[in-house]
């Protein structure tokens, strides 16, 4: 019952109130630093601001929590740093996307709502936090990336640049005049209001390929019209060759089997014949 | 309106039009077929683009009962209130347009111009007293261009061919494409090819005269030393050939600083 009446209740309790009283002040200063930067910056800087003024304040209601609980911050702080190596050592692999996850914040090579592309995956930035990267894909998935693995691996961002140039490959029939191609295609640009008039696009020839010469045909897009522009114009050159009587080859394949295998001649001889029939045979013929 | 059955009128900007329920009012301007529709809960906005080598010359518009086929795109509006009036105000492009003339102009040194430049208007349609926005449509197809140093630092515009004319008779007033006089100076000591230059459309407001023609404030660009370093300024009032004119669109964007040195810088391209 001692035991019980001896711990000085009030004290805890006063600490665990600066506890609760620093999460909630730090959520509604955080939610407030937020709204106040949604108008005027982007949302990983918001998101940035927002979690920041709620570390600090926790941060700050944390050390006078545990000052009200009577412990020294020097004693605190010492501790800390030797059990920061002790859990460092114990959970590299923690430590390390940690890390990382300062360098991204630093280095900023993609920011929420951008495009990336990590290895074959492409998706959305929804989320950089302390230990990862959260992608939403184009087709809906939630992708977790470490931070360690962005660090380390090549990290395509698809939408830092305001537009984008494509490159479609256009392969036509040996027999077809390529300038006219060319002219088409270029006709086709100028109509689509997608693609941008400058930079200007161009065609080149890439390749005689085995059935077809292989032109590229690149033109600039808006970057939130990837997808049009793309769609668009390849159903657009695909009308348009149609119209003009432009062939686009396709590979042929002929399956010869050799001379061995050919199919025996069969004849039908009449009962007058049989008497002076022949060797039939196909060796005979060649 | 009256002319019910009695077949087209011309349209006119910012004049509240009444409808009775059923009834569907009809357009033709610029490239465009816009059919508006009151029923007793709802604003139906049907409109149909045109190919760009149509090139009509008046707005007419219509009230009947006659519907476009099903496959024109359709924009359904809740009604709130029991506001039967719908109004068409323009506005300017919400991007900066450049404009390139099919010939390009060489001022000399030391020289100036004044070229006049039509650029095409978006149409809000708007309705009830207090000219709610249901939808905007550009009264034209603009197509997209990019200005700037390199693919890295600049900005998306809309692009406009213009003949570059020098004499404002010359210029076709049509009631969807609004007029900016730009005088452009060439104060360097070499002469100024102009191929292309970027019209800060997002700040220029509209202005309608009696003529039903729109006009913007006059634009003027003070070409000092380098091309990127040229001063662009907004007039306050409008050029005097406009005539006596009413405010039917405000500016799309302040005339703030950081934007004005961002026109400044890409002013040529």
């Amino acid at each position: 019952m001692s035991v019980v009446t001896d711990i000085a209740w009030g004290t805890w309790f006063s600490s665990l109130f600066l506890l609760v009283l620093g999460l909630v002040l730090g959520s509604f200063a955080g939610r407030s630093a937020a709204k106040f930067m949604a108008q005027r910056s982007t949302r990983h800087h918001t998101v940035m601001v927002r979690r920041l003024v709620f570390y600090l304040i926790v941060l700050l209601f944390a050390m006078a929590a545990l000052r009200e609980a009577g412990f020294s911050l020097e004693v605190v702080l010492g501790a800390a740093g030797i059990l920061t190596v002790a859990i460092g050592f114990a959970s590299q692999t923690s430590a390390s996307n940690m890390i990382s996850g300062l360098f991204l914040l630093v280095e900023k090579p993609f920011e929420i709502g951008d495009v990336i592309e990590v290895d074959a995956t492409i998706g959305e930035v929804i989320g950089i936090d302390m230990l990862s990267v959260k992608l939403r894909t184009p087709d809906n998935l939630y992708v977790r990336i470490p931070n360690e693995t962005l660090i380390k691996t090549r990290v395509v961002n698809r939408s830092r640049f305001p537009i984008r140039r494509l490159d479609l490959t256009v392969g036509i029939a040996y027999a077809e005049d390529v300038e006219r191609v060319e002219k088409l295609l270029l006709g086709l640009a100028e109509q689509n209001p997608v693609c941008l008039e400058e930079p200007k696009p161009f065609v080149l020839v890439t390749a005689f390929g085995p059935s077809s010469v292989d032109l590229q045909f690149s033109f600039w897009v808006p970057k939130d019209k990837v997808l049009d522009g793309r769609s668009g114009i390849m159903v657009g050159i695909k009308k348009a060759l149609d119209r003009e009587g432009i062939e686009i080859p396709f590979p042929h394949t002929s399956i010869y089997a050799g001379s061995h295998s050919e199919p025996f001649r069969v004849q039908l001889l009449g009962p007058e014949t049989i008497a002076n029939k022949e060797s039939v045979d196909v060796d005979q013929d060649r | 309106m009256d002319s019910e059955s009695a077949g087209r009128d011309d349209g006119v900007w910012a004049l509240p039009y009444t409808l009775a329920s059923g009834q569907t009012q009809y357009h033709e301007l610029g490239q465009v077929r816009l059919w508006v529709t009151l029923l007793d809960q709802e604003w139906q906005v049907r409109s149909q683009t045109l190919g760009a080598d149509t090139d009509p010359v008046t707005w007419s518009q219509s009230i009947g009962h006659t519907l476009p086929s099903a496959d024109v795109q359709l924009q359904r509006f809740i009604r709130s209130g029991e506001s039967e009036t719908v109004t068409f105000i323009p506005a300017v492009a919400s991007l900066p347009t450049v404009i390139r003339p099919y010939h390009p102009v060489t001022i000399p040194a030391g020289g100036r111009c004044v070229i006049y430049v039509g650029t095409v208007v978006w149409m809000k349609v708007c309705v009830g007293e207090s000219q709610s926005v249901l939808t905007e449509i550009p009264l034209g197809t603009p197509s997209l261009t990019w200005v700037g140093r390199n693919t890295m630092e600049g900005e998306l515009c809309y692009s406009s061919s213009s003949f570059a004319r020098l004499v404002l008779e010359a210029v076709p007033k049509r009631p969807w494409r609004a007029v900016t006089p730009v005088t452009i100076v060439n104060r360097r000591e070499e002469p100024l090819l102009l191929e292309r230059f970027s019209l800060p459309t997002p700040l220029l407001s509209l202005h309608l005269n009696d003529r039903g023609q729109l006009w913007t404030p006059g634009v003027t660009v003070v070409c000092e030393t380098e091309m990127n370093s040229a001063s662009l300024n907004v007039d306050t009032k409008l050029l005097p050939a406009a005539g006596v004119c009413q405010r039917v669109g405000p500016a799309r964007e302040e005339m703030a600083r950081g934007r004005l040195v961002r026109a400044f810088d890409r002013i040529f391209g």
